[in-house]
């Protein structure tokens, strides 16, 4: 009995103007995205293939990302040029920095598409799925033949999730096939594997608010009423919980500004310098003035690595606490997920300016011993791995999926339930 | 019986479903932002006079000519604004090795975005169906048998519409105003209430713009379901797509080169460049000097030449010459490679404030930046803002300098031997920067032309909507 109701279900979708208007929507935004951010991506290859660092440059630097074209995350951040010096790290950004209009709006990569516009088409298919039939009376006569409640839920459930998702796996796959005449786009299978993960999330998170728009369609005695408590809620869910909580857990840990530190840096190595000049003694010898200038250093790298590693904590305590808060909304998790996945999360940028201070102090050693004992000193490149899927899965992914798949499933059975009972009349 | 009109329009909203939620919501997410963001600014303050504090002790132990500038270089305090709009002064950070990256995940609320959003939203919401969800409850046929024109039932609507939206965003602003006026180390002046009013005034604007572009749609839809989705659709465009998109857009049509790139290049114009120049031209300098005082022929090493110079004159004042000389070939070094920097730097300088011209200039197709730029140029968190910041640090750096030049000519004078620039010294009586915003009238000015658009892009559609309506079916 289910397949005739998935076709009909489908069938009434695709010959409504809400499906000409999502699908343009989808198919539209979901092809401009990928299309801008794939040209975002060349561009800062393009950047990246200009600075790489030849042979001896001591400098950490690493290719753009490029699952960044899915979901740019921090890849921006990640791919900024760490020179090392003696006395600290000489960060340079690419050509985006100076536009200052970037600042103001989001990134409309294809994880935003989806988190924004997607979520939005769902709860547009979903909204009206049980109260508009009983408003148009065709739900008691379809209930009149012997189809069980339980049975018709699924189906409206799994034909609109067809007709939502299709247009939309279409313009993906398409433009998955584009990239891959790219070989800067050519993926191990652990690659494949992240690419599917991120599918599947993305798929989830529209199960998530078509769910959510069947259950309160179930809930609504009217279709109008339905929509207004649906967008509000969406606007809540996919904004404004997730923007408040950051805002909140920002009271809660008190992290020193970027500013600050930067300040502090100076002041350290300029009184280091200063008082290793005047502490500077002709006679006591090459050999001596040596060590008195490494003595100064090493305070200087000891006080700035010091500042930096209590930095790092505080700044994982507040990304810890805004991540629990921010998860009251599942769609922070989504965004969550989708970047731990594609590599481009706040802890893979962690896990990145960690490698970038090792190698500072592996160089400062080199350099170090070099000036002291006047051997070559010679430096490996720097290289970074990006956290493996299982690493990922470890540090958080797991929860995120769980906690997505809670939510939808809560909606069904709460959409059940209360289609189980509902007056059709 | 336009006033009988618009009061009906007035209850009408007021009694329905939605008022209310925007209402609540409102109420709730509007006072929490501005206490949110005014703790915030608070703690910004705090830490910054903290920071200023540690410079001012640091001062007091090392400061020293040759590395000051990087010790007490210019920085603000949180504007008093910034309990309420944050602008692009948040700390989004691309030269520090340090940044604060959990802004670029979730952009943080503020009253703009309350704005840009929700109340876009809450407008369509309330007008989607003014027009078709009438004709399909059979009332615009009722309404229109009376002596009733068109024209005043769409503008009785407008403004019953727009009086109920205005309702719940004063009421809830008014709550965040008076916290904010309470919190007297804010420093909020008459500048920044009368500022305040002004953006009120655009938000108006702004969300007029939304509940016409409703109405206009309920016109043109015979049911209110298909209105509801082509208003959604037009929203998306309008508050998601054009924004986001206008600075990609804008960097492909007028790409600047990379920062790293020129950054390297000064680094060798200044460096290796300079050093290959003025190692050339003293040598030729030399050559010349040589020619002039055969005397300086003779090789010599240091410990002679320091004799040489106290008991020969002829020798000394040749080799006073000399070391005028060199000195002028590098500062003429110095000179030729400054000028190929800044003209390679004035260059990017240029292509960059082009790109983001343009930048602007495409995002104004849509009303959301419009209302953006009105509210941060006002508030003095925007893009003039920032210039202005960096204007006065300009001019910081050149009163710095000539202080400075002023101070090492005294202290060079008590002592010539000495090596100054190394020497800690008293620097209490320096310039200090204090930063100015901008004042109401240029921020006015600054924000004329969003201003006016978003007038404009009103104007548009209210002509659209009365238009569609003249013709419309009602029946």
């Amino acid at each position: 009995m289910i397949a005739p109701l998935v076709k009909k279900e489908i069938l009434s979708n695709l010959l409504s103007y809400k499906f000409i208007v999502v699908f343009l929507m989808t198919i539209l935004l979901t092809a401009l995205s990928m299309g801008i951010m794939y040209r975002d991506f060349d561009a800062r290859y393009a950047d990246y293939m200009l600075i790489r660092p030849g042979a001896g440059d001591l400098i950490a630097l690493t290719p753009p990302n490029p699952f960044s074209v899915l979901a740019r995350g921090l890849d921006e951040s990640i791919g900024r040029s760490y020179e090392i010096n003696i006395h600290d790290i000489v960060v340079r950004s690419g050509q985006k920095s100076n536009n200052l209009i970037f600042r103001f709006f989001p990134t409309p990569d294809l994880l935003y598409t989806v988190q924004v516009v997607l979520s939005l088409a769902a709860l547009l298919f979903g909204f009206d799925q049980v109260c508009r039939e009983r408003e148009q009376g065709t739900l008691k006569l379809l209930l009149s033949h012997s189809v069980s409640r339980g049975e018709l839920l699924l189906s409206k459930w799994v034909g609109n999730f067809l007709t939502l998702v299709l247009p939309f796996l279409t313009v993906f796959l398409l433009a998955l096939l584009l990239l891959q005449l790219d070989p800067r786009f050519s993926l191990s299978w652990e690659g494949w594997l992240r690419l599917g993960l991120m599918l599947f999330l993305f798929l989830l998170y529209v199960a998530l608010f078509l769910s959510l728009g069947i259950l309160v369609s179930t809930l609504a005695k009217r279709a109008a009423t339905s929509l207004v408590i649906l967008l509000f809620l969406w606007a809540a869910l996919v904004f404004l919980l997730p923007n408040l909580t950051t805002l909140a857990a920002r009271q809660m840990v008190e992290v020193p500004s970027v500013r600050g530190l930067s300040e502090k840096r100076q002041q350290i190595w300029t009184r280091e310098i200063l008082l290793g000049i005047r502490e500077f003694d002709p006679k006591a010898g090459q050999q001596g003035v040596a060590s008195s200038w490494r003595r100064h250093f090493d305070v200087v790298n000891h006080e700035q690595d010091a500042m930096e590693e209590e930095y790092r904590h505080r700044f994982g305590r507040l990304v810890s606490v805004a991540k629990s808060l921010n998860r009251l909304s599942p769609v922070a998790s989504f965004v969550y997920g989708v970047n731990a996945v594609a590599g481009t999360g706040i802890e893979e940028e962690s896990r990145y300016k960690e490698e970038v201070l090792r190698y500072k102090n592996r160089v400062y050693k080199g350099l170090m011993d070099k000036s002291m004992l006047g051997k070559e000193a010679s430096f490996s490149a720097f290289h970074y791995r990006y956290r493996s899927l299982g690493e990922t899965f470890r540090e958080g992914l797991w929860f995120d999926l769980f906690w997505l798949a809670l939510f939808t499933f809560l909606f069904v059975v709460a959409s059940a339930v209360a289609f189980l009972r509902y007056d059709v009349r | 019986m336009m006033k009988t009109l618009i009061k009906k329009e007035i209850l009408n909203h007021l009694l329905s479903f939605r008022f209310l939620v925007t209402l609540v919501l409102l109420l709730i997410v509007v006072p929490a932002t501005v206490v949110v963001l005014s703790n915030d600014t608070l703690r910004g303050r705090e830490e910054y006079s903290r920071r200023q504090g540690e410079i001012e002790r640091y001062m007091e132990k090392y400061a020293h000519f040759n590395r000051v500038h990087n010790i007490v270089a210019p920085s603000s305090a949180p504007l008093p604004f910034h309990a309420l709009i944050r602008g692009i002064s948040a700390e989004i950070n691309q030269e520090e090795f340090d940044n604060d990256p959990l802004p670029q995940v979730f952009p943080l609320t503020d009253f703009t975005w309350i704005i840009n959003v929700l109340m876009s939203l809450a407008a369509l919401i309330f007008s989607y169906d003014s027009l078709c969800g009438e004709r399909e409850e059979g009332t615009l046929k009722l309404l229109l048998s009376h002596s009733v024109s068109r024209a005043s039932v769409v503008f009785s609507k407008l403004v019953g519409g727009l009086i109920a939206l205005a309702v719940p965003l004063t009421a809830s602003l008014l709550l965040g105003a008076l916290w904010i006026a309470l919190t007297a180390k804010l420093g909020w002046t008459i500048r920044e209430w009368l500022a305040l009013g002004v953006i009120l005034v655009a938000s108006l604007l702004y969300i007029l713009f939304f509940y016409t572009l409703g109405l206009f749609l309920s016109c043109r839809h015979e049911s209110s379901s298909s209105s509801i989705l082509t208003a959604l659709f037009v929203w998306v465009f309008f508050i998601l797509v054009v924004p986001a998109l206008s600075p990609y857009v804008a960097s492909f049509l007028s790409p600047t080169p990379s920062r790293i790139k020129l950054d390297r290049e000064l680094f060798r114009i200044y460096d290796t460049e300079r050093d290959e120049l003025g190692v050339k031209l003293t040598k030729e300098v030399r050559k010349k000097m040589q020619e002039q005082y055969p005397i300086l022929l003779q090789r010599l090493s240091p410990e002679e030449e320091k004799r040489r110079i106290a008991s020969d004159p002829e020798y000394s004042q040749a080799y006073k010459r000399l070391t005028e000389e060199t000195a002028k070939a590098w500062a003429e070094a110095n000179r030729i490679q400054g000028a190929k920097a800044e003209k390679l730097e004035k260059e990017q300088e240029r292509k960059e404030k082009a790109q983001t011209k343009l930048s602007v200039a495409l995002s104004l197709f849509s009303p959301l930046s419009a209302f953006t730029y009105v509210a941060t140029e006002l508030s003095s968190t925007g893009i003039n803002n920032d210039d202005r910041f960096v204007f006065l640090r300009e001019k910081w750096h050149e009163e710095f300098e000539a202080y400075r030049d002023k101070r090492m000519a005294l202290l060079r004078a008590q002592d010539p031997q000495k090596d100054w620039w190394n020497t800690p010294v008293k620097m209490d009586d320096r310039p200090r920067f204090v930063f100015r915003e901008l004042s109401l009238r240029e921020r006015v000015k600054n924000a004329a032309l969003p201003l006016f658009l978003l007038f404009l892009l009103d104007l548009v559609v209210m002509v659209a909507a009365v238009r569609s309506f003249l013709g419309y079916d009602v029946r």
